[in-house]
């Protein structure tokens, strides 16, 4: 193939690349559009905005408070991560409970939980839904006092707090 | 030697459209459950935390009917200079996601095949299939750029093809 071909064959190929993604973005803008379940084109994807309910009310805990709580040992923490990530460091003293397989774990930990106890719930990173959607379940359950502390494991290690982890 | 060479272009032909169809199964269904449920796989994308808050609805309204884009035309036999850059494009960053969160350690959602954020989390087995496909896609881009023509060899190009 010679470079004049080579370079016609280059053009007409970013050509159709440019028409093909312009279809693509036509046909996802237009059925958006019509859809009676569409989505805003720009959302906000604050975790934090998630957590706040219809009423105001937010599930998300600052975490300053939460350290407070772990202080005076005033409330309980869950971490809904797998067992294994539990297993190679969590927040000293938290329950694993994994969201995964909640459903497992109902009857040797749900079950043995205080409802009218403080509930803070922790994954990792800022984006985890873990720990919502464990909160919500608890809240559906009848836990009154349960948050959420939005990318707990992370944060609670920058901040050297006590974790409980295989060599310790 | 004529009848060698026609066999091994026989060959290659045959294993380019089969991988053709494969690669527009491939795609087509990556793409349907994604355009069922765009609120599930908006999640999954922000799930992946690389792109500012945004673009994410824009990327789950878009990405998934450029899949279906693609895989319509790997199935028709169209436009397949762009089809499989695109194609190969798209893989490479699938590939590049995929290593990027695994090294990250982030226990998330693929989104390759279901939009749902509960299914199917990114192992290296994820790793494996998604650098498999990238393979075919590079196979049909480079196939295509050798072989720009099949029905007429004499003729330079034919491009609307």
């Amino acid at each position: 193939m010679n470079v004049t071909c080579t370079g016609r064959y280059l053009t007409v190929t970013v050509r159709q690349m440019v028409f093909i993604l312009l279809i693509s973005a036509a046909l996802g803008t237009a059925v958006n559009l019509i859809r009676p379940d569409s989505i805003p084109f720009v959302d906000s994807w604050s975790m934090a905005d998630k957590l706040v309910a219809e009423d105001g009310d937010t599930l998300a805990i600052p975490f300053e408070d939460a350290a407070t709580l772990f202080a005076e040992n005033a409330a309980v923490f869950l971490d809904a991560r797998t067992p294994a990530e539990y297993d190679q460091g969590h927040i000293q003293g938290a329950v694993n409970l994994p969201w995964h397989d909640v459903d497992i774990y109902f009857e040797t930990v749900i079950m043995t939980l205080d409802p009218e106890a403080a509930f803070i719930t922790y994954c990792d990173g800022d984006a985890c839904l873990l720990s919502h959607d464990l909160a919500m379940l608890l809240k559906d359950l009848g836990f009154t006092r349960v948050k959420v502390l939005v990318n707990g494991w992370t944060l609670w290690k920058e901040h050297n707090l006590p974790v409980t982890t295989p060599s310790s | 030697m004529p009848q060698k060479r026609l066999s091994h272009d026989t060959t290659l032909s045959l294993g380019y459209h089969f991988i053709r169809l494969v690669m527009a199964g491939v795609f087509i269904y990556a793409s349907i459950d994604k355009i069922i449920h765009p609120d599930l796989f908006a999640q999954a994308v922000y799930n992946y935390q690389v792109l500012p808050g945004y673009l994410v609805n824009l990327t789950a309204l878009i990405l998934p009917w450029l899949e279906l884009t693609l895989g319509a035309c790997l199935l028709i036999n169209r436009w397949m200079a762009g089809t499989s850059a695109l194609a190969a494009g798209l893989m490479t960053l699938f590939v590049g996601l995929t290593l990027f969160n695994l090294t990250r350690g982030l226990d998330i959602s693929c989104g390759c095949f279901s939009a749902a954020p509960d299914e199917n989390p990114i192992t290296v087995l994820t790793l494996v299939r998604d650098i498999s496909f990238l393979i075919l896609s590079l196979g049909l881009a480079g196939y295509r750029h050798c072989h720009p023509n099949f029905k007429h060899p004499g003729a330079v190009y034919e491009f609307q093809r």
